[in-house]
């Protein structure tokens, strides 16, 4: 099978697309028809074809969101919603993946990934979920890590007991969206008490022209579980826009800790549009360490719900704007119990007419005491063209409230430029190192593999740029 | 509720036409132009519009109000009088000028300034005899920009208007005291100050009536250009009773090298509305805005701040107190917008909430939009309630609880309060304060009820 692959261009690195292979895909645009031959084509029980009919009718009638970015762009009767790129799902075996895919992969790095034994692999390709595997030892322990479509067949009992409660389909017009279309994803449940201590990775990629991506991925930590996922994306750079949609869901019962890790480096056609939302139990955390560098238009705001008394939420984002794009990413969290705490970092940059907005939300509820928040938002804009904005909002209804926010818009330093050349180190390497320490907090609560590869993105990203 | 107000007393048409009789014709058109803007314009929706989304007004029925006094009631003087007290108190040299609906009720101390060349005398007046000067004014407000800006533009009575010529400094103050009573009564105060260039001038609105519940509607605007250098020194103090609603637009264009400071105290109503901007169009600008905002019962106190950075090299610092006790909400929002040319711009928004009572609410949406890419802005908001460390610190040294939690209230707004620009007005809006801290709420001054204004 031929693969073209384009040179990788110092823009971006996995701007190579394959021969679209796809085996079945639906017609373009949306109707019940389109959602019901999904449905019908992943043989799905009644309960979900009429979930996802419903979730039609809410995104059909929803307007499009105008408070953020500019989605004007987005044609969805021009958009395939499913293309399964392979006959068989879900190999269990490196070897079962055709070859077109598996040289994909190769150039994005997984099975060094798989080499470095690292806890599980999923792959999703295109709407599919065409590779994934898990060590056995967690297997053994009861732990469920699979695509969605699986988790929906052979764990139904777990699944629809959690399946869109966190982000009801009628949440906003893209969950809607997404709840009526999709496809792949992962499905995570870590059993009470058990440590899942290596990382659980998913990679997605787009391939084919005018595709939209809808995975949805949904993770449950039962009572004093462990958990950290770490997702990648990516698209070839084709020449019209593709979307990308996701709902992801966690679930953090009674002292678990789950982790999220995002670096979101789609290519910049890609209208990235997000919805992730945690529900933290008593005592419980949830962590978003979530990374954009890619996409045309980003909108994700990772939220936690503090339903529980000591119940943590921390998110770390980090946004790097260039030319055409605009990150308009953030955070929310929500404190309904006493005793919860939240903090959120924001780091980002603009540059060559790139635009960072942060927005986020903070509302602490009257039943909700003894609450702590502190929000902490810090952008650098490295020329003229470039524009960032922060938009924080905060509610407060409990007197018993210790809420910070604090957020600074500024250009690289001179004296720390000063200070750098002064050394003999040239300007240009000056900036970018001024750059990577801004990021560092973010940079720092990487695993090793993603912090290089976060880093030399950066490194290609910074080319060519002086203070 | 009242019946609907027909005729030219209500908020009505005829009101308008009844107001236009007698103006210049560019004012009666923009009159009409601002009547035909309301008429058209949507009420603000807190399910639709993102600036109102905090804040609910659709119980506001603009129909019940009556823009004229009534023929029969006891016009006292007893408001007017408490209103002068305060002038007195805070800044006796100052030229006072009381307006109700009724017209100038009072207007003294005026020959300092007109002895320097200074104007001051009612916007009428001005705009009959300084038509151009005026216009300048009138011209920080786009007729139709909102709603309720057009409703003030189509309905304002006797105002203030203050002009100071190029390299005057105003010796004395100008206090204008808005006041209101009956029942249903709606005003509109208007304070206009053009700035020469190098000129300089203090500035005090004061609001007020009736303390108690009855409805009132204020919807106000104080329109302010700075020239090159010149400098402004504008203070405000709400004290509209617990039933007023107000609506306000505070608003400085600055020229080169001006500096604009704002002072503003937020104590009655029961709901408020209040847009302050600062348009920094000149290089080396500068704006100071400090406001002190207490809330009890449940009020419900919206500030929404523009700090826009057009000059290069310009500042801007807005800091924003809010103590909210029982029920009482405080909503803020705020944007520092810096365009793209507006290089070394340094903007600042902080915005401190000390929450005393379980109901009580804050809100804090600081918003930055930055174009430029050579600046340095940033904000800070936070929420907390009384330190127990400092009530313990103090406790243990033998000061009551009470005694030691207007302490710590005091101390958490004594930063702002040093910000005033006018000492007098700063110690007034003190004692105000620390009356709401003992209780005694300051939506209001207390005056016989009867009275229509």
């Amino acid at each position: 099978m031929a693969v073209e692959a384009h040179e990788l261009t110092k823009d971006y690195k996995y701007g190579f697309h394959d021969v679209d292979v796809s085996v079945f895909r639906t017609e373009k645009g949306l109707s019940p028809e389109v959602v019901a031959a999904i449905s019908q084509h992943k043989n799905e029980p009644e309960w979900m074809l009429k979930f996802r009919l419903k979730a039609l009718q809410h995104f059909e009638k929803r307007a499009m969101p105008t408070w953020g970015a500019d989605l004007s762009g987005i044609d969805f009767n021009n958009i395939y919603y499913y293309v399964k790129p392979i006959e068989e799902q879900a190999g269990r075996d490196w070897d079962d993946v055709p070859e077109s895919i598996k040289q994909t992969f190769d150039k994005l790095g997984i099975p060094e990934a798989e080499r470095k034994f690292l806890a599980g692999v999923s792959a999703q390709y295109d709407s599919e979920v065409v590779y994934h595997n898990i060590r056995a030892d967690l297997e053994k322990l009861g732990v469920i890590f699979g695509d969605c479509d699986t988790g929906l067949r052979d764990h139904s009992e777990i699944f629809r007991k959690y399946f869109g409660t966190v982000i009801p389909p009628n949440d906003n017009k893209f969950a809607a969206l997404n709840s009526a279309v999709w496809s792949g994803g992962s499905f995570v449940y870590v059993p009470a008490g058990v440590r899942v201590d290596i990382p659980l990775q998913a990679y997605f990629r787009i391939n084919s022209d005018n595709m939209g991506q809808f995975e949805r991925t949904l993770i449950i930590a039962e009572e004093g579980s462990y958990v950290h996922y770490i997702e990648g994306c990516t698209a070839p750079t084709y020449s019209s826009d593709s979307l990308h949609s996701a709902v992801v869901e966690i679930i953090a019962h009674k002292n678990a800790h789950v982790r999220y890790t995002t670096i979101q480096n789609w290519s910049n056609n890609v209208y990235n549009l997000v919805t992730k939302r945690a529900i933290a139990y008593e005592g419980a955390t949830v962590e978003w360490i979530d990374g954009n560098l890619g996409s045309k238009i980003t909108m994700k705001y990772p939220a936690i719900y503090l339903m529980g008394e000591r119940a943590h939420g921390e998110v770390l984002s980090a946004a790097f704007a260039g030319e055409g794009q605009h990150q308009d990413a953030g955070a929310k969290c929500v404190h309904v119990a006493p005793h919860t705490t939240s903090n959120i970092v924001s780091r980002s940059i603009s540059k060559d007419g790139g635009r960072t907005s942060y927005r986020g939300h903070i509302k602490v509820y009257p039943k909700a005491h003894d609450v702590k928040v502190s929000v902490r938002c810090d952008a650098l804009l490295l020329d003229e063209a470039s524009q960032s904005d922060t938009y924080p909002y905060s509610d407060i209804e409990n007197s018993d409230v210790t809420f910070g926010h604090e957020a600074t818009v500024s250009k690289i330093g001179e004296d720390q430029i000063f200070y750098l050349t002064s050394r003999g180190i040239p300007e240009a390497e000056a900036t970018a190192l001024i750059v990577n320490g801004f990021f560092e907090p973010f940079v720092k609560e990487l695993p090793m593999e993603y912090a290089v590869e976060l880093n030399r993105l950066l490194a290609v990203q910074m080319e060519g740029s002086v203070g | 509720m009242a019946a609907t107000v027909e005729s030219a007393a209500g908020i009505t048409a005829a009101a308008v036409e009844a107001r236009a009789a007698g103006e210049p014709a560019w004012l009666a058109e923009r009159r009409r132009a601002a009547w035909e803007a309301f008429s058209t314009l949507p009420m603000p929706d807190h399910m639709r519009d993102e600036d109102w989304r905090r804040t609910d007004i659709s119980k506001l029925q603009l129909d019940d109000f009556s823009v004229e006094p009534p023929d029969t009631s006891v016009s006292g003087e007893a408001l007017i009088e408490a209103m002068r007290a305060r002038r007195d108190e805070a800044a006796p040299d100052s030229a006072f000028m009381a307006i109700t609906r009724r017209g100038v009720r009072a207007c003294d101390e005026m020959d300092m300034l007109t002895a320097q060349g200074v104007i001051v005398s009612t916007l009428e007046e001005a705009a009959r005899n300084h038509p151009e000067l005026v216009q300048r004014a009138f011209a920080a407000v786009r007729v139709g920009e909102s709603k309720l800006l057009a409703l003030w533009d189509a309905l304002w009575r006797t105002g203030v208007f203050v002009h100071v010529p190029r390299s005057v400094e105003a010796r004395v103050p100008v206090w204008a005291a808005y006041s209101v009573a009956g029942a249903n009564a709606a005003i509109f105060p208007a304070t206009l100050a053009v700035l020469d260039d190098n000129a300089s001038l203090t500035l005090v609105d004061a609001y007020a009536s009736p303390a108690g519940d009855a409805p009132v509607l204020s919807s106000a605007a104080a329109l302010m250009v700075l020239g090159d250098g010149a400098r402004l020194d504008y203070h405000h103090v709400q004290q509209w009773g617990a039933g007023a609603w107000h609506f306000a637009t505070h608003r400085a264009i600055l020229g080169r090298n001006a500096r604009f400071r704002m002072f503003g105290a937020t104590l009655g109503s029961r709901l408020q509305k209040v847009y302050w901007d600062a348009l920094l169009d000149g290089n080396g600008s500068e704006a100071l805005l400090t406001s002190v905002c207490f809330g009890d019962g449940t009020q419900h106190l919206d500030l929404q701040s523009l700090q826009r950075h057009r000059g290069e090299s310009a500042h801007s610092d807005l800091l924003h107190k809010v103590a909210v006790r029982d029920r009482a909400v405080s909503v803020y929002s705020g944007l520092i917008d810096v365009e793209k040319q507006a290089q070394h711009t340094d903007g600042y928004v902080q915005n401190r909430n000390l929450m005393l009572g379980d109901g009580a609410r804050a809100s804090g949406i600081p918003r930055l939009e930055i174009k430029a890419n050579d600046v340095r802005c940033s904000h800070g908001v936070t929420a907390g309630h009384l330190d127990d460390d400092q009530r313990f610190y103090l406790e243990s040294r033998g000061v009551p609880r009470a005694e030691a939690d207007r302490l710590i209230v005091r101390g958490f707004m004594q930063n702002a309060l040093d910000r005033a620009p006018h000492a007098g007005v700063r110690d007034l809006v003190a004692r105000l304060l620390d009356a709401e801290i003992h209780g005694e709420s300051q939506a209001g001054i207390e005056a016989p009820q009867d009275e229509a204004l």
